[in-house]
């Protein structure tokens, strides 16, 4: 919530503020859509983050033409002359002005290019979580019985496994030359997506389950069953609006979770094929010429730092502007 | 299977297999460990006038696979072994293609028909106390036998198949070998079923060739494993330090090794001048970085293998005389399978070589300190190898530019019906690397380089122990390009270089295949059979020729030759033996 002395008044109260202008008094109503808008523009902090979330986007989309206009080559191209006898890469210089990698790629390219697949990957399996937990948990909430018990032990399965060591063994498995499951996971950026919505589903299972489980008993359920309405539109009418707020914060903590597992698991060298750009593969490459090259880790560490940075302090500023009775 | 082709590319996997498990510690790239090299000049020449006495300190990340000569197999175990025992046969810091008679008297007597070697034990080598009485021939031939046995279990039988009687599976206990028999104590002869005697005289410089005293041995062999690897005696100028029962206190597995010399030693026998009183090993270094620093810096230190980048590049550029180059006697290279489409035309095969950047491939192992780019495939320091044309190369036009050629790489496109120059077909290439540089990295140049002429390459990356035993070696995997394959000397024989990987009877289908390539080229074939019954010059020759006609044949992008760089401090005059690639101590002295 943000800081200032007239926001004493919250909630209805506010959608009823009494707004002083000059002399005069005028009473407007707002709905809870501009009520949000005007909470979350006062947060300074996330106005900023969300400008470079914005950024960071149009970045992503635009990599081949920024590429193109700094003059840098593309991140894939291989050079042996920018790396000296001992194969060591050199540093920052004219057409490269972050300096390359052991093989001789721009890492300026790479980074810019890093942001694609850092924010496709967050993105792709944000959405999936999203809609899978959500399934999962209205399901299991308010059919409840064999139905909520059968899934609920499925979720406390998953999340009692190593998420790491489950990744790690998934994204080998897959990334055979037919991949799994039938060929429906590819070797590739798949088996990150897929390794990340399953091990991170259950999350947000859990979080809308609960919810269900106490909306269900409202009165405004009630009345509505009580009338004789279908499943279908207690569902989808009555209780899934009043999830929005909860699913949108929890999904603004998913992406920049996701972009860090993404990292993570490129880290380790699983999934992503080692000549894509990848932030976390970058770094790990790094790792062990770090005392010679400073900046073959700093750049795309420091552009993995600040995006996950941006997209926490927007979900921290959507969090306080959609659910103003939480305090930092 | 050789043991330096092991050595490199899987050297992490062995070692955890091989029972030691602290064997190969420290090396994730699974090819510090041993590499091997040399070809640089200024090697072994500062081998007379060296101060006596003084301690030695070696730096270093790798133990020793073992002690016991008859179950050692890699560099650190080599490098401990050759100051300390005494093989029938070794090889003197200056010359890695020649070795000289060391616990033998002469060289070996061949029969005409090739089925038997005579061999003279030298008088008057002693083993080290607590056994202290001289070695005979019959101490070799109990070597030999304990070889064979599961409680030893030596790891390259395969090179003494041949000799009659020898067991095909590990025994249990150490058994009699018919074919094995000492006529006096400075006699020993083996009768082979082949006429095979070339091949196997030339491998009794292995480290079988010790003499073990079975009096004081069999107690130990008798137990599974056996526990002789930490009570081995020595018949060097040096041994391992023991106490009175002979257990070698000296002996910290995966910590310390301390050799002092061996009182028995005496010095009119050996060829070796062994300056130092004392060599002290650590193998537990966790940061490589700071070990070479402390070498390159500080007093009586050495390495142990390759200094990471930033110190090479110290030592190369601002440390003259504190360094040696020693030819790895190996080469590393990209096999092509000759049965996939479309890399069973030749001429596509010729086009991929030409456009390879190998220079940048390379450098992704490291640059030009830590290998030459081959010409050909015998590598430097193997017999033949100037025959086969030396550095130069025998001048195929497609392994002339070491940048790369795209010309020339048309031209051969062109000629394998590409008119464009370039591949437009549709298959895709499988192209297996390990998930760890420098294989990730030189793999990552070579889907490059391949992408320059058109082709798609799939591109999996899979744990360094799987490169080769779950794909390159296993053809219904359909690998197209294999991309970390190397094949390192056991012993100086051009047959040994080229046998294996190039000749299309070995081709396996159903696993462990090491014709990565799966060349099948008859004449090739039919040249090895004739050339592996020759002798002298005339054998050299042959494999030579073999050599290029296996370059002509463009199985494969041969681009590294390995050399492997040892530092010292400045006030050691350091003596690196080519047939180990590591420091010798018995030649090594202080200033």
């Amino acid at each position: 919530m943000s800081a200032g002395a007239p926001e004493l008044l919250t909630g209805a109260e506010e959608a009823l503020s009494v707004e002083a202008t000059g002399a005069e008094r005028e009473i407007t109503a707002r709905s809870p859509t501009q009520l949000f808008w005007r909470r979350f523009r006062q947060d300074k902090l996330a106005m900023v983050a969300l400008g470079f979330v914005i950024l960071i986007v149009f970045v992503a989309i635009l990599a081949p033409l920024i590429v193109k206009i700094v003059g840098t080559p593309n991140p894939q191209t291989t050079n042996a002359d920018l790396t000296d006898d001992f194969g060591q890469p050199l540093g920052p210089r004219a057409g490269h002005p972050f300096g390359v990698d052991k093989l001789g790629r721009d890492v300026f390219s790479r980074t810019i290019y890093g942001s694609r697949v850092s924010l496709e990957v967050a993105f792709i399996a944000t959405a999936l979580i999203v809609l899978i937990g959500v399934t999962m948990g209205l399901l299991a909430g308010y059919y409840r019985g064999a139905l909520d018990t059968l899934l609920t032990r499925a979720m406390d399965l998953l999340l009692a496994f190593p998420v790491l060591v489950l990744a790690i063994g998934i994204g080998v498995a897959c990334s055979g030359k037919d991949g799994c499951a039938g060929g429906l996971i590819q070797p590739g950026l798949t088996v990150v997506i897929f390794v990340i919505t399953l091990t991170t589903w259950p999350y947000m299972a859990r979080i809308v389950r609960g919810q269900v489980l106490s909306l269900r008993e409202k009165e405004f359920v009630e009345a509505a069953q009580s009338l004789g309405a279908s499943d279908k539109r207690i569902i989808f009418k009555e209780i899934l609006p009043n999830l929005v707020a909860p699913i949108i914060v929890y999904s603004t903590i998913l992406i920049p979770q996701n972009i860090l597992y993404e990292a993570a698991l490129s880290f380790l060298g699983v999934g992503i094929d080692p000549s894509t750009p990848s932030w976390g593969a970058m770094i790990a490459d790094a790792t062990s010429i770090f005392k010679q090259a400073w900046w073959f880790m700093t750049f795309p560490g420091i552009a993995l730092l600040v995006t996950v940075l941006a997209f926490n302090l927007v979900g921290d500023g959507l969090q306080d502007a959609l659910n103003p009775r939480t305090s930092k | 299977m050789t043991r330096s082709t092991l050595r490199p590319l899987l050297a992490s996997v062995v070692a955890a297999l091989a029972l030691v498990v602290a064997a190969c510690g420290g090396s994730d790239s699974g090819s510090s460990t041993g590499s091997s090299s040399s070809g640089g000049g200024a090697s072994a020449s500062q081998e007379t006038g060296g101060k006596q006495g003084g301690v030695l300190k070696q730096l270093g990340s790798t133990d020793v696979d073992y002690l016991d000569p008859g179950h050692t197999y890699y560099t650190a175990g080599y490098q401990v072994l050759y100051p300390t025992q005494r093989t029938l046969y070794s090889f003197k810091p200056d010359n890695s293609t020649d070795p000289v008679p060391d616990l033998a008297a002469s060289k070996p007597e061949i029969s005409s028909d090739l089925k038997t070697i005579t061999v003279k034990i030298r008088p008057g080598v002693k083993f080290s106390p607590p056994v202290n009485r001289a070695v005979t021939s019959k101490d070799v031939k109990y070597a030999f036998e304990r070889f064979f046995s599961a409680n030893v279990g030596g790891q390259y039988a395969s090179y003494f198949s041949s000799i009659e009687g020898a067991p095909s599976a590990p025994t249990k206990g150490v058994k009699p070998i018919s074919g094995i028999t000492t006529p006096d104590d400075q006699t020993i002869v083996f009768k082979l079923k082949e006429p095979q005697a070339v091949g196997v005289a030339a491998a009794l410089v292995m480290p079988i060739s010790a003499p073990v005293p079975e009096e004081y041995a069999s107690k130990f062999d008798a137990k599974n494993p056996s526990t002789y690897n930490t009570h081995v005696v020595a018949t060097g100028p040096y041994m391992v330090k023991n106490d009175a029962q002979g257990n070698t206190v000296g002996y910290q597995a995966g910590k310390s090794i301390d050799l002092v010399r061996n009182p028995n030693w005496d010095k009119s026998t050996d060829y070796r001048p062994a300056y130092l009183d004392e060599i002290q090993m650590t193998t537990n270094e966790s940061d490589a970085s700071i070990a070479a620093q402390q070498v390159l810096t500080g007093s009586h230190l050495a390495l142990d293998t390759n200094p990471p980048a930033a110190q090479l590049k110290d030592a190369v550029t601002t440390k003259k005389g504190q360094f040696v180059q020693l030819p790895g006697g190996g080469y590393r290279y990209f096999p092509l399978n000759t049965t996939i489409k479309p890399l069973d035309n030749i001429n596509v095969r010729k086009a991929i070589i030409a456009a390879f950047d190998r220079d940048a491939a390379l450098k992704a192992r490291g640059g030009k300190f830590t290998g030459d780019i081959p010409t050909h495939f015998l590598p430097p320091g193997i017999p033949g190898f100037e025959e086969a044309g030396g550095m130069a190369g025998p001048g195929y036009d497609f392994l002339k530019n070491p940048r790369g050629d795209m010309t020339v790489a048309a031209n051969y496109m062109k000629k394998a019906g590409y008119p464009s120059g370039k591949y437009t077909g549709n298959a895709k290439l499988l192209l297996i690397a390990a998930n760890a540089d420098p294989g990730k990295a030189q793999a990552q140049v070579a889907k490059a380089q391949l992408e320059k002429l058109g082709f798609k390459i799939q591109f999996r990356t899979v744990p360094q122990d799987a490169v080769y035993t779950e794909y390159c070696q296993v053809p219904k995997k359909q690998v197209a390009i294999c991309g970390s394959a190397g094949w390192f000397k056991d012993f100086t024989d051009p047959q040994s270089m080229l046998e294996v990987t190039f000749k299309g009877k070995n081709i396996a289908p159903d696993g462990g295949n090491n014709n990565l390539a799966q060349l099948n080229d008859p004449k090739v074939d039919a040249a090895m059979d004739k050339a592996s019954t020759l002798q002298g010059d005339a054998r050299i020759k042959a494999w030579a020729d073999i050599d290029k006609q296996i370059t002509a044949d463009a199985p494969a992008v041969p681009f590294d030759w390995d050399k492997t760089t040892i530092i010292w401090s400045k006030d050691v005059n350091g003596v690196g033996n080519p047939y180990y690639d590591a420091l010798d101590y018995s030649f090594t002295s202080l200033k």
